[in-house]
């Protein structure tokens, strides 16, 4: 009897391990540092996916997926020693992160490009990450700077701007937006009258919007900031002395204060935001927030639903690729986008699985789009543009 | 097998990190150890040796200057000069400030160098940093490389100790101690003061240029967070006083040690549950909230040593007076 127990102890030992065992996913990113307090609702996106997965079927054989978190404080170096613990330590088979350009840029170089561990990164946005030489290993769910202060260029373009005065905060994400904005309107056949660059937090900007409308006579002005940096008060300031009545920007300025502070009639018809957005009426759009707004969590917040895309695609690509081999889910990472494949979203583990399973090709359509991959391990992203509406709050219309 | 092999390799890497450290904090031994001037400015430094490390071997990019794919050494060389050269400007107008004012403006020239770094835009792509940057070893195969780079890193350091125990022992060393602890004692026995404060503040410098080169290749990215002065400035401090001021030694147990806890506390955490009940409070999250535990955690260690061993691990060890061992032997 005894020796019958052993045994049986002995084979659910044995056996208990293949039937669910663990495979680990680096999650990297800032959650400590000067952007803490955005990176929690990322890690609540990313562990949203991870619950998603586990409880309808979990990986390949029934494993479950493990999120081992690590610090990367927005710093290369924290970026590079949270990545050689997870890849080392841990032993993942792939990472989520890091948050930040920086910590990312220095995390996959020194890291997991030569230790050959695929990473997606929810939140990096450096046009620098896609020249890497990454031997396809490097991907990110959030859109490169590059496409927004393209998609905003080409936006005000089509509006009838052909000279604007440019000012942006000096940060880097910013100064990365505005970079890339000034070389494509100027390619496009606009003029940038006057380029100034700011620091923000100061009570007044009188001088810089002075100095700027000295510049020439520009049709409005480009603005990359933050809007409790320096956004709002610079469009006083340009009200106030009658420099500019039209403005153009990015996401840093989305934010409903701006019409508080200003005044809807003031800025209705006279300012134009591009924001990284979701179709918000698309169903895939829909069952993410309603999964997310139940963990009372606001979907809107920034990259959530890239961290929630970014874990899914990777939970998807280990099942593609049908093994935990790091080469073969970096592979697997650029077939689970096929156009004629079975069309899954967010929550849709269980049919994605089983597609997969019956060996049919899948089109994963995430929370923030299409996330098709291109070479360079990108997503070109969705743009939509702000307006005030009626009502004085802003008006999403998505960029098509 | 597997898991012993990445525990070696992530050994590897906070070896070659603390050695990196070990510079840095060996730069500042001679500053404050020696000859006991206040240097809070050690992250510009570590900047200056980071960028002229960066700009002067990464390939063509538009975003930044430079680009001539210079060979690493003769980089590494010529950011140590670089950083001597700024240090110099700045010892021949600060060093005669005493201590605390010394801090003040090392605080500021410090700050003042990482604005430069972040708004020269054109000359160093601001914010969004130096990517690509070539790293000695690199081509070859892992784990080779990782090993070369450490073997690289710990010689430097093994160099650098040699060397500056030689000063240490030498009159050259002896009137730095002179200096640190009765300035007008050395000033009336016909010392240069000013001469050796400032010989004292450019070589410190140096080495930690030389550390800014190599942190450099070792992240393969930097931007103006390099000269942060929490993990910069702060931390070097930490190590020297921890490990032991005026004791190179000290300072190299100082920089692997607290370099091993910062980094290895994340071990840990991985080991925590996610939740735990204490007294029917429940507990949640505990993984992510481990983080802020490790910054916490440096800061008791740094409390903890100040009150035991106020003079660190390893205190000073004075050499003997010259011609006193000597007379000793004659007595014995």
């Amino acid at each position: 009897m005894k020796k019958f127990l052993t045994g049986a102890a002995l084979a659910a030992l044995l056996t208990a391990p293949a039937m669910a065992a663990d495979i680990k996913v680096g999650s990297v990113a800032g959650i400590t540092g000067p952007i803490a307090e955005l990176v929690a609702p990322i890690m609540d996106g990313r562990a949203l996916a991870a619950e998603h997965i586990n409880s309808n079927g979990g990986l390949l054989g029934g494993d479950s997926m493990v999120m081992v978190p690590a610090d990367s404080q927005c710093d290369p170096k924290a970026g590079v020693d949270a990545g050689n613990k997870v890849v080392n330590v841990d032993q993942v088979v792939a990472i989520i992160g890091a948050s930040c350009s920086g910590a990312t840029n220095g995390m996959v170089q020194s890291v997991t490009i030569p230790a050959g561990i695929p990473s997606i990164s929810d939140s990096a946005t450096a046009p620098s990450i896609s020249d890497l030489d990454d031997k396809g290993l490097v991907f990110r769910t959030a859109p490169s700077d590059a496409y927004q202060g393209a998609a905003l260029a080409q936006y005000a373009y089509d509006q009838g701007f052909r000279k604007l005065a440019m000012t942006y905060a000096n940060d880097d994400y910013n100064a990365g937006i505005a970079t890339v904005f000034a070389q494509v309107f100027a390619d496009i056949g606009g003029t940038i009258t006057a380029n100034q660059v700011h620091e923000p937090n100061k009570a007044s900007y009188r001088a810089e919007v002075a100095t700027m409308a000295g510049g020439g006579d520009a049709e409005g002005l480009a603005l990359f900031a933050y809007y409790g940096g320096s956004g709002i008060t610079i469009i006083k300031n340009s009200l106030e002395t009658g420099s500019f009545g039209k403005f153009v920007g990015a996401d840093g300025m989305f934010d409903q204060s701006v019409i508080d502070q200003i005044g809807a009639d003031t800025l209705r018809g006279n300012i134009w935001l591009t924001q990284s957005a979701s179709d918000p009426d698309s169903a895939s759009y829909k069952s993410f927030a309603e999964a997310y707004a139940a963990t009372g969590n606001d979907p809107q917040a920034p990259y959530a639903a890239h961290g929630y895309d970014a874990t899914f695609m990777l939970a998807m690509a280990i099942e593609k690729a049908g093994s935990a081999d790091s080469g073969a889910i970096a592979k697997a990472l650029m077939e689970i986008n096929d156009p004629n494949g079975v069309e899954v979203g967010p929550g849709q583990w269980a049919e994605a699985k089983a597609a997969i399973a019956a060996g049919n090709a899948v089109n994963y359509t995430g929370a923030t789009g299409s996330v098709d991959f291109d070479a360079n391990g990108d997503v070109p992203g969705f743009y939509g543009v702000n307006t005030v509406g009626a009502d004085g709050s802003w008006e999403t219309t998505l960029l098509k | 097998m597997d898991a012993l092999y990445g525990y070696g390799i992530y050994a590897l890497t906070l070896a070659s990190m603390g050695g990196i450290y070990a510079i840095l904090v060996l730069g500042l031994n001679i500053q404050w150890g020696f000859t006991g001037l206040f240097n809070a400015g050690v992250a510009g430094f570590i900047a200056v040796g980071a960028y002229t490390q960066a700009l002067l071997t990464t390939p063509v990019s538009a975003r930044h200057i430079g680009g001539i794919e210079m060979p690493i050494p003769m980089a590494m060389v010529l950011a140590m000069i670089l950083s001597a050269i700024v240090a110099y400007f700045i010892a021949r107008i600060c060093v005669r400030l005493r201590s605390d004012y010394l801090a003040i403006a090392t605080i500021g020239i410090a700050e003042i160098l990482r604005l430069i770094f972040k708004n020269e835009l054109w000359a160093t792509n601001g914010p969004r940093g130096v990517s690509q940057i070539p790293k000695a070893f690199e081509s070859l195969p892992q784990p080779w490389n990782i090993v070369a780079f450490l073997l690289m890193v710990l010689a430097i350091v093994a160099v650098i100790y040699i060397l500056l125990e030689r000063a240490r022992l030498s009159p050259w060393g002896r009137v730095m101690t002179a200096i640190r602890e009765n300035e007008q004692a050395a000033s009336a026995a016909g010392k240069d003061v000013e001469r050796f404060r400032v010989e004292s503040f450019v070589i410190g410098a140096a080495l930690m240029g030389l550390g800014g080169a190599l942190l450099a290749q070792y992240l393969k990215q930097i931007d103006p967070q390099v000269s942060d002065p929490l993990t910069a400035t702060f931390l070097v401090w930490v190590m020297l006083i921890a490990g032991g001021s005026a004791n190179n030694r000290g300072a190299i147990l100082g920089a692997f040690l607290l370099w091993t806890v910062w980094s290895a506390t994340q071990i840990l955490s991985g080991f925590l549950p996610n939740e735990i009940v204490v007294f029917g409070f429940e507990i949640g999250n505990l993984q992510v909230r481990s983080a802020y535990v490790r910054i916490f955690l440096i800061g008791l260690i740094l409390q903890f040593i100040l009150q035991q061993r106020p003079e660190g691990l390893l205190p000073e060890q004075r050499p003997a007076p010259v011609g006193m061992g000597k007379l000793q032997g004659e007595r014995a």
